[in-house]
């Protein structure tokens, strides 16, 4: 569900001018919805062999969520069609953003989702941090030691002080295995 | 693990340097368990029973042995931390886990389970068991497990848990077989959630952990018909044991509690089993754990090593007829 | 008068001032990281308080549970960074504020509407405890069904300038919510055979990602900015506004206090329903969302009422009202006592010290609190290109923390991207929340009526605190959709 409502965040963007966004963003909310009404919500949400009453069926919760917001897409939409809203300016920040800038965030991301327990919680810290600071241009190198001291200070500081088992790292583990 | 960490990884990159040649490290661990900390899981969140439990455990045991790291895996029942202690892998050796009724519930709620719960796992041993309680509201017109059953077979009467598949609720389900009544379950989310109900006369019974009612049954806002073991309990002296108290109606075989004990990876090492076996009687034996006890109407487990592993097994079987007769087995 | 001075000896020992300080502001602290929440933090130290006195080890717990309360406003209003779910709400017009460089104004306003409502929580438990907690007893499954019916209708008044996109983020919340092992037949429900998802998606990771991570991609897909001192050198919280937010305040705490008296329903709901009554009877009704103190006040007021409310029905009736009082229980149990009538009567002395020892906390409050915010908004000086990494690095570890699982920081990333889309498309984030948290509640307390009432739709109206939920359920509904059409039509003649 979030990819397709990520594609859509570029859509709105380059459609402002002849469509108006709330009507894409209610075409695209009503498009999930019925996917998930009538796709999802048959195929992932089982019903129990004995039920005392309709009311108590998993399904119950799910459905209405989904038809509400079905209903709500479609009021969206035609209400979009009906009275376009109000063109805002895009902040000028938002223009022209190196598209490096970007990557390195998303690269900053992968790390901390693909290899946490590979790198360690100061591993992927310290990585992350410097892919970060590096996607704002920043120049000073002490900037840089902050990138290496903070994941580790705040690590050891879980560990022992907050007693949360941060992990340390299987790729360092393994190397030492060598 | 975690302790020492830095200490730890620095070690690794200097022995690292030395290990190439000298690969007798992983020797070296048979012969002087432990040459590490020993890392208790708790598969549910810090602060409940089980973690307090578990606790108090392993403060004791480090006295024992050596320091004991108390670490909380909590997700899906107990069964992901479960998981990772079946996959076993390095620590697995010094990784202990307190297995509890989830454990065997959760075999039979959770679909796929990829571990065997009996199997894949070394049985140390039962540390402490709480009895539930067969509880009515102070103003319910039954006075007797006999009575509650024929009305119970009348009219559909409901109970309430902690939550699905908890003991409480197992113990429920148990008793609606073993009795052939019509009971309805009503499950809540943790017993703060479910005792208002049962206090306020919403729900008609439940099976509910002995600490959690205690304090209702002396102010006589709960009543008690029956508590869950075979014999009556120390806390709950005038209460008769479900066994007898149900005669005639099914329950002659009637056991439950909600029991903890730790279990760990099957190839754990031998002379670890025995040290530890050995340190967990010295500390049951303790006056500090029998002064612990009581604070949770609990009493000490009983079963050991392979007994603990035959125990696990019939529980497994109990609760799978019971889960399959409640259409909850996956 | 014997058994005063009684008190006052268990009371007046260095160890507890020293455990009420301590608890307090490893409260703060702890509340105020990202992701590490009081919850976490009581759990925490519950190990170390085995050796401790009773009375000690109490007041430590407790110390740490108020002291979270406040503490998570913090972050809130610096970085958007909720650090208890309560202030996510706080947030609304906390961070708005702190963005228009009066940081230092919402931050004092947050503590001193959390201290006023933490003494009216205390005074409430000392003295009504006993009434307050038949009133608990009284809420079975229908009487807090109605409540979350109430309780889904501030919806609303969260949805910022478009209410059809809130109901539609609500809708989403309610569906993410239902995710996991179903509750009454334990059937799998949209976990697509995923174990990370049977226990329900963590709370944690989806209040983090939805408020905070979107900050985060916000800052790097936009060009590097000047960056503007959030100022904590502003201007501090007047008495003639305190004055004026006292009403706020005063309605928030008894909200608090409600809610917190009744099992199960929580200081977040409780925090938003003091917004959304804060914002209904406003005269500055339009600059709710945008930077309005008494949004600040409301909301905080609503969310430390709870704390001392909490602990009714755990003293009186020993039914722990949520996860926080539950381990407190266990803390009691461990030390040999057990909350309820009966420690009324035997440990009277013990109870009245640990009143004591409540009140002085809110106290501790105001200093810990003081030198918090001092120390706390010197992060608003650094720059947001060193600050932001930082931050998700916290983000990330204390999403982690909360299962030790990797998957959960993908789940708070993916989150972080719905908060990011929200923005970008004017959807409100609050409502989503609020229909995650309700939404199980609310389908919860309707089976168990059902379940109850073998299907008898009766038990629906049975008693007068139902019909007084049904009145206040449908009067929110009409303000809401009056409310609704005078503003489209404002908005058609403007």
């Amino acid at each position: 569900m979030e990819k397709s409502e990520l594609q859509f965040g570029a859509a709105s963007e380059s459609h402002c001018g002849r469509c108006n966004p709330n009507s894409i963003l209610g075409g695209i909310f009503s498009v999930l919805a019925a996917g998930f009404l009538f796709y999802v919500v048959p195929t992932h949400i089982e019903i129990p062999a004995h039920m005392q009453h309709p009311l108590l069926s998993p399904r119950f919760l799910p459905q209405l969520a989904g038809w509400l917001v079905l209903a709500l897409s479609i009021l969206l939409m035609i209400d979009g069609l009906v009275k376009p809203p109000k063109r805002t300016e895009t902040d000028e920040f938002r223009r022209g953003v190196p598209i490096v800038r970007q990557l390195l965030m998303v690269a900053a991301g992968v790390v901390y989702v693909l290899f946490f327990e590979q790198l360690g919680a100061i591993g992927s810290g310290v990585l992350a941090c410097v892919l970060l600071f590096l996607a704002s241009g920043l120049r000073n190198l002490w900037v840089y030691a902050l990138a290496i001291v903070f994941p580790a200070v705040v690590t050891l500081l879980f560990i022992y002080v907050l007693n949360v088992p941060l992990p340390p790292g299987t790729l360092w583990e393994s190397l030492s295995l060598i | 693990m975690m302790k020492l960490m830095k200490s730890r990884v620095k070690t690794k990159i200097l022995c690292s340097l030395a290990a190439v040649s000298l690969s007798l490290g992983g020797l070296a661990q048979a012969d002087e368990w432990p040459e590490d900390n020993i890392r208790l899981v708790v598969p549910y969140s810090a602060g409940g029973t089980t973690d307090l439990l578990s606790r108090k455990v392993a403060d004791l045991l480090q006295k024992e042995l050596t320091t004991v790291v108390v670490e909380n895996r909590p997700g899906a029942g107990s069964t992901v931390a479960t998981g990772q202690l079946a996959r076993g892998g390095r620590g697995s050796d010094h990784m202990l886990l307190m297995a509890s009724p989830g454990h065997t519930i959760g075999a039979s709620l959770y679909p796929n389970l990829r571990y065997d719960p009996v199997a894949d796992f070394a049985f140390v041993r039962n540390v402490i068991n709480i009895p539930n309680v067969m509880v009515v509201p102070g103003d319910s017109p039954y006075n007797t497990v006999a009575e509650f059953v024929e009305a119970a077979r009348e009219q559909e009467l409901s109970f309430s848990s902690p939550g699905i598949g908890s003991s409480v609720h197992m113990s429920g389900e148990l008793f609606k077989n073993l009795t052939q009544t019509k009971l309805v379950h009503v499950p809540f989310r943790g017993s703060g959630e479910a005792l208002p109900a049962l206090l306020s006369g919403d729900v008609d019974v439940a099976f509910e952990n002995m600490p959690t009612v205690y304090p209702h049954i002396q102010s006589g806002k709960l009543k008690a018909l029956a508590v869950t073991t075979p014999t009556a309990s120390e806390f709950l002296p005038d209460v008769p044991p479900m066994q007898e108290a149900g005669k005639g109606y099914g329950l002659e075989t009637y056991e439950t509690s909600a029991w903890f004990g730790l279990i760990a990876h099957k190839s754990f090492p031998e002379e670890g089993m025995v040290k530890l076996q050995a340190a967990l009687d010295k500390v049951m034996a303790g006056e500090d754990f029998q002064k612990f006890l009581p604070q949770f109407g609990a009493e000490a487990g009983t079963v050991v090593g392979d007994d603990f592993r035959d125990f696990v097994q019939s529980e497994l079987k109990k609760w799978s007829d019971v889960a399959e007769k409640a259409n909850l087995k996956r | 008068m014997e058994n005063f001075s009684e008190v006052l000896t268990l009371f007046l020992s260095v160890d507890n001032f020293f455990a009420i300080a301590v608890g307090v502001l490893v409260g703060v602290v702890v509340g105020a990281i990202p992701g590490l929440t009081a919850t976490m933090a009581v759990a925490l130290a519950l190990p170390f308080t085995f050796s401790m006195e009773p009375v000690t080890a109490i007041l430590l717990l407790v110390g740490i549970y108020k002291g979270g309360m406040y503490g998570g406003s913090i972050t809130a209003i610096l970085i958007r960074t909720p650090g208890s779910p309560a202030s996510a709400c706080t947030l609304l017009d906390g961070y708005p504020m702190a963005q228009q460089g009066k940081a230092k104004k919402a931050l004092k306003t947050a503590l001193y509407s959390s201290v006023v409502a933490d003494m009216i929580s205390n005074i409430a438990l000392i003295f009504f405890a006993s009434y307050l907690a038949k009133i608990a007893l009284n809420f079975g499954p229908p009487e807090y069904f109605w409540l979350i019916c109430f309780s889904l209708t501030i919806i609303v008044s969260v949805s910022g300038s478009s209410v059809v996109k809130g109901l539609i983020a609500a809708g989403l919340g309610i569906i993410v919510s239902t995710i996991g092992l179903d509750a009454v037949y334990g059937t799998q429900r949209l976990t697509f055979d995923n174990y990370n998802l049977m226990d329900r998606v963590s709370f944690i990771p989806l209040l983090i990602g939805l408020f905070a991570i979107p900050e985060v991609i916000e800052f790097y897909t936009s060009r590097v900015a000047p960056h503007i001192r959030t100022a904590v050198s502003g201007a501090s919280l007047t008495w003639q506004e305190f004055k004026g937010l006292l009403k706020t305040i005063v309605r928030g705490s008894l909200i608090g206090v409600i809610i917190g008296a009744i099992p199960g329903t929580g200081a977040t709901s409780a925090a938003f329903i003091s917004y959304s009554e804060a914002k209904r009877t406003s005269s500055r009704k339009a600059n709710f969302g945008k930077g309005e103190i008494e949004g600040v006040a409301a909301a905080e007021s609503g969310n430390n009422g709870v704390a001392g409310a909490t602990l009714i029905p755990l003293l009186s009736l020993g039914i722990p009202g949520d996860v926080i009082t539950a381990i407190i229980l266990g803390a009691f149990m461990i030390h040999g006592l057990t909350p309820g009538p009966v420690l009324f009567q035997e440990n009277l002395t013990l109870v009245y010290a640990l009143f004591c020892g409540i009140m002085v906390s809110s106290f501790v409050l105001v200093f810990v609190g003081n030198a918090a915010i001092r120390y706390f908004s010197l992060i608003a000086d650094i720059p947001k290109t060193i600050l932001l990494p930082i931050v998700l690095m916290f983000c990330i570890y204390g999403a982690y923390a909360v299962n030790n699982s990797t998957f959960d920081i993908g789940l708070m990333l993916a989150f972080g991207v719905l908060g990011f889309v929200f923005n970008r498309t004017g959807i409100a984030a609050a409502p989503f929340l609020i229909g995650f948290i309700l939404g199980p509640m609310f389908e919860d307390n309707l089976r168990r009526t059902m379940l109850i009432s073998k299907g008898d739709l009766s038990i629906f109206f049975r008693g007068p605190i139902t019909w007084v939920f049904v009145l206040f359920t449908a009067a929110s509904l009409i303000f809401a959709i009056r409310r609704y059409w005078v503003a489209r039509k404002e908005d058609a003649l403007g």
